[in-house]
């Protein structure tokens, strides 16, 4: 455009200027011509020369009329001869001279001339009048010298005629030439006219377009939702459109010519607005100009602040810097947003006392249920008729299924509120199946059902991963299998491909009930779905089951899908991905194996009557000897004052809880720091696990507790406890053995023994009682040889004797007889296992 | 016939009678005689003497006629004119040799043509286009060069007739 126009203007100014070179030229040459035209010198000389030869003529004439007349005039003859004379001297000067210089001839013929006019001189010259001799002789004179007159004449004409032709030719060629140039002058304007018309076309599009856009931006700003507002670099108001008078409530008329300071910015942010634009102006580095939408606040003329967002833009131009502000009310979609912040927080309010209400009501059932459970437990345990049994065994099922309808509302809440946590672990994956199938046949067989495992070949090893969690959801799926199969056989058929690192299990639990139509197959994973069925009586998804089941697998990082078509059976295949695990200890097995468990002492810490009872004529009925406690502090004074083997210790109690209590116990130094703490609680075992842990609870078991949970829990405290004293040779030992040689070693191991003995006959016997320092002593003795054999719970055991008996000078000698004594029997039999194989 | 045209006309008879008793030099030029196309008007002459006592214009110019430079002076016809106080629309000049041409006496103007009475200093001989030679000053405008103010420059000029 710009670079159009100045071609524009170059065309037009060099065609200007030839225009004007071309004009002053023409206008000179024209002014020469017309000179030359109108002094038209060249008639009036060959006039002139005429003229000498009419003169010549007339004196010819006056001389003839003299001569005949005898009373001629001399005067008028006189007269007659200058006037003649006076004609000789124009041809000889002026211009008539310069056209007789043209031709060679014309000298020859006025050189007899000026003789003639020398000789008419001489002659009318002489003193006296003219007489007849001498008229005489001036006719002969001018009758020889008229032929050259007229020839004279003649020449000049002639020369005249050729002049003025030349100078018509010379003036048609000029005219020729000033025609050629006028032509092109014509031709040049026209071009320009051309350009100037389309230059000027141009310019009424443009205008027409400029006008146009201005229109459609005046439309733009008027229409425009959002305030509009322009100020110039001092803040005054230049334009204010229509939706900025509703914003603010300013009417245009009376805002524009006041500042924005004046009028809409808030008085705080006065300052700040005037040294922004200060700044800007001076620096021009902006911090709100042209950085896009910025939330402010803004003043109404009422006189209210309302946030807005605001876009500023500058535009610099001649008169200096103008600033558009696009500015837009939020203080709507400000309230809309509170609002909304409000709803999701009432909402998650809603939630999360939903939450803690199933988890509370999860609680609350689980408590009583805890009493049910076990009464029926204890029931089963007494003596029962035929009828009796049955109904006990009525009651336990039913109390099972509620059991789980509230272990499965706990696992919805967990789930939503995402505090649904894994524990993996290492596990055989064919001993859990076998577990699990195990469970279910007796259901199978009730309903006349095989129930068959299909294992494949490379399933037969340990995997990482939450196995109670994949227990569930299999016992979920081969459950439904049975219970919605009415003849058949259910199959769990487990393969699998063993990627680099991790390996892909497919469990598909195969039935051949009624099958699912496709339109239900994704219904049945949803929430409290139970779906129609035939007779009406059976119905599938039954309440929670699939939904969680599902749940926990995508949570595993699996899914579960179904295959199934009406009158085929279903498939319910659980896909999982494992790591493999290369431990595979056969400690289940053993565990199963163990043997009834000797006599334990136990301390039951539970504020429910009904429960402490319960858990109380379990464990007394299972042979053990129970002492019991309603709350944390209760327990730490028996706890305090003799060992036991194991406490059962619930988490929510009055007065003091389970978890302090542990804090406290294994804090002190007392008999039952290390014993084996069960902790107890009717909430889920996610909930309290960790806190647990940390005070130093040895295991966890959510209430109800059976009596089967009880067996495998004493055995399993019994057996460990046992273990490393008993099943593995101590280290220490062996490099004793090794650096001292067999001999020596079970020198000092006699010594050791019989030294302890000793300690444990004079505790028992009370003759240190009254000497606690020759305790302190003897126990201080023996920790150091316990130290050196490895021996480290009696090591222990001997220094807190030791401790006690230093700073308090009184001992609990119960408290220490026991530990010591069994010390010394499980490290006599170490010993001699130590020993033996050396 | 006005009252201003017959004193100037004794005053004429007087300076005509007065140049030839006092002067020789006057005798040598011929007078110039005056004429209106009244029937019973006199014809004066004013004499080279008469002419001088006026107002007297000098230029210098080239004519067609002559060699480089002249100096002409004389007596602006419309001075001239006025001086002798006529009234005519045309001014018919004619020469010793009975040439004659006529110029419209709205086309005097003040400076010129002149009746020129003295060329380069000198009295102007019938030989040398005297007595009076009426000329326009043509190199101090182009518009005197023209094809009828040549041909009003008249030489020998002796006589002046004003005609209605």
């Amino acid at each position: 455009m710009k670079a159009g126009m100045n071609r524009y203007r170059i065309a037009v100014l060099a065609g200007l200027g030839l225009i004007c070179l071309l004009l002053s030229f023409m206008v000179t040459n024209l002014l020469a011509q017309l000179r030359e035209l109108s002094t038209a010198a060249s008639d009036n000389t060959q006039w002139s020369i005429s003229q000498l030869d009419t003169e010549l003529a007339n004196l010819s004439v006056v001389l003839a009329d003299g001569l005949s007349d005898p009373r001629f005039s001399p005067d008028d003859i006189q007269l007659r001869i200058d006037i003649m004379i006076s004609r000789a001297s124009i041809i000889n000067s002026g211009s008539a001279a310069a056209i007789f210089s043209q031709d060679d001839r014309a000298a020859d013929l006025i050189a007899p001339i000026n003789d003639f006019v020398d000789r008419a001189i001489s002659i009318s010259d002489q003193p006296g009048p003219l007489t007849r001799a001498d008229l005489e002789e001036l006719r002969v004179l001018v009758q020889g010298v008229r032929p050259n007159v007229r020839e004279t004449a003649l020449l000049g004409v002639a020369l005249g005629a050729a002049n003025a032709e030349a100078r018509r030719a010379e003036f048609a060629r000029q005219l020729g030439r000033t025609g050629g140039m006028t032509i092109g002058l014509l031709l040049m304007m026209g071009g320009l006219l051309l350009l100037l018309d389309r230059m000027l076309l141009r310019a009424v599009k443009r205008d027409a377009e400029l006008q146009t856009s201005s229109k459609l931006l005046a439309s733009t700003v008027a229409a425009s939702l959002d305030a509009i507002v322009t100020a110039d670099e001092t803040g005054k108001i230049i334009e204010f459109n229509a939706a900025a008078e509703d914003v603010f409530g300013w009417k245009r008329a009376e805002i524009v010519g006041q500042t924005m300071e004046q009028t809409f910015i808030p008085e705080r942010m006065r300052d700040a607005h005037h040294n922004g634009m200060k700044r800007y102006l001076e620096t021009d580095k902006p911090r709100v100009v042209g950085k896009g939408r910025v939330e402010l606040t803004a003043l109404r003329k009422t006189g209210e602040e309302f946030p807005v967002e605001l876009n500023i833009t500058s535009i610099k131009d001649r008169n200096g810097t103008k600033f558009i502000a696009y500015i837009r009310d939020i203080s709507e979609r400000k309230i809309n947003e509170q609002k909304l912040i409000d709803a999701r927080d009432r909402a998650e309010r809603t939630d999360k006392a939903k939450s803690q209400f199933l988890a509370v009501m999860s609680h609350e059932m689980r408590t009583p249920l805890n009493g049910i459970m076990g009464v029926l437990d204890l029931l089963r345990t007494t003596k029962l008729s035929p009828k009796q049994d049955h109904y006990t065994k009525i009651a336990s099922a039913s109390s099972e299924i509620l059991l789980e309808h509230v272990n499965e509302a706990l696992d919805i809440t967990r789930i939503e509120t995402g505090t649904l946590q894994l524990t993996p672990q290492h596990f055989d994956l064919v001993a859990l199946v076998r577990s699990v199938v195990d469970v279910l046949e007796p259901l199978a067989a009730e309903k006349r059902l095989s129930l068959a495992l299909d294992l494949e070949d490379g399933v037969q090893m340990g995997f990482w991963g939450d196995s109670s969690r994949i227990r569930q959801i299999l016992i979920n799926l081969i459950g439904n299998a049975i219970k919605f199969t009415e003849s058949g056989t259910v199959t769990l058929k487990i393969t699998c491909i063993h990627g680099p690192a991790t390996s892909s299990l497919k469990f598909a639990v195969t039935d051949t009930g009624a099958g699912i139509p496709a339109e239900d197959h994704e219904r049945v994973f949803e929430d409290f779905i139970a779906l129609a069925h035939g007779g009406g009586r059976h119905s599938r998804g039954d309440g929670l089951g699939l939904s969680i089941s599902r749940k926990i697998a995508r949570q595993l990082g699996g899914d579960i899908v179904l295959e199934s078509e009406i009158g085929k059976g279903s498939t319910f295949t659980l896909n999982l991905s494992l790591e493999r695990s290369a431990h595979l200890d056969e400690q289940p097995e053993q565990r199963l194996a163990a043997a009834p468990a000797p006599p334990c002492k136990v301390l039951i810490v539970e504020d429910n009557d009904i429960n402490r009872r319960v858990l109380e004529d379990m464990l007394v009925g299972l042979g053990h000897e129970v002492e019991v406690a309603v709350n944390g502090a209760e327990s730490l004074d028996k706890l305090a004052v003799k060992h036991f083997d194991i406490v059962f210790m619930d988490i929510s109690m009055p007065v003091m809880d389970g978890i302090e209590a542990t804090r406290e116990l294994r804090r002190e130094d007392g008999p039952n720091r290390h014993t084996h703490i069960v902790g107890l609680t009717a909430h889920g075992r996610e909930e309290y696990r960790e806190e647990a842990e940390q005070a130093g609870m040895d295991r966890f078991h959510t209430k109800p507790i059976r009596i089967d949970a009880l067996q495998g829990i004493i055995s399993d405290v019994t057996n460990a406890a046992h273990l490393p004293m008993t099943g593995m040779p101590n280290d220490v030992l062996k490099e004793l053995a090794d650096a001292l040689g067999p001999e020596k070693l079970r020198g000092i191991c006699d010594r050791f023994l019989s030294e302890l003995q000793v300690l444990a006959t004079d505790l028992r016997d009370g003759t240190m009682a009254d000497d606690p320092t020759a305790t302190a002593e003897a126990a201080h003795k023996a920790k150091g040889a316990a130290a050196m054999l490895g021996l480290t719970d009696l090591e222990d055991a001997l220094s807190h004797l030791e401790k006690q008996a230093r700073a308090e000078g009184r001992i609990d000698v119960d408290r220490y007889i026991t530990q010591i004594q069994q010390s010394a029997d499980s490290a006599k039999a170490m010993f001699d296992d130590a020993l033996k194989n050396v | 016939m006005t009252p201003a045209f017959l004193t100037r006309l004794l005053f004429g008879a007087y300076a005509l009678a007065l140049s030839m008793t006092t002067s020789a030099l006057g005798q040598d030029v011929i007078p110039l005689q005056v004429s209106t196309s009244a029937t019973d008007a006199p014809v004066i002459e004013l004499s080279l003497e008469t002419l001088d006592s006026l107002d007297q214009i000098t230029f210098s110019t080239t004519t067609i006629w002559t060699d480089g430079d002249v100096q002409f002076s004389g007596v602006s016809l419309k001075a001239l004119l006025a001086y002798l106080d006529v009234d005519g629309q045309s001014l018919e000049m004619v020469a010793l040799n009975d040439y004659a041409v006529t110029m419209p006496v709205a086309d005097l103007e003040d400076v010129a043509p002149i009746l020129a009475t003295r060329m380069n200093g000198e009295t102007m001989s019938v030989r040398d286009k005297g007595p009076y030679w009426v000329v326009f000053p043509y190199d101090s405008d182009p518009k005197y060069s023209t094809e009828t103010n040549y041909a009003r420059s008249i030489w020998q000029l002796n006589r002046l007739k004003v005609v209605d």
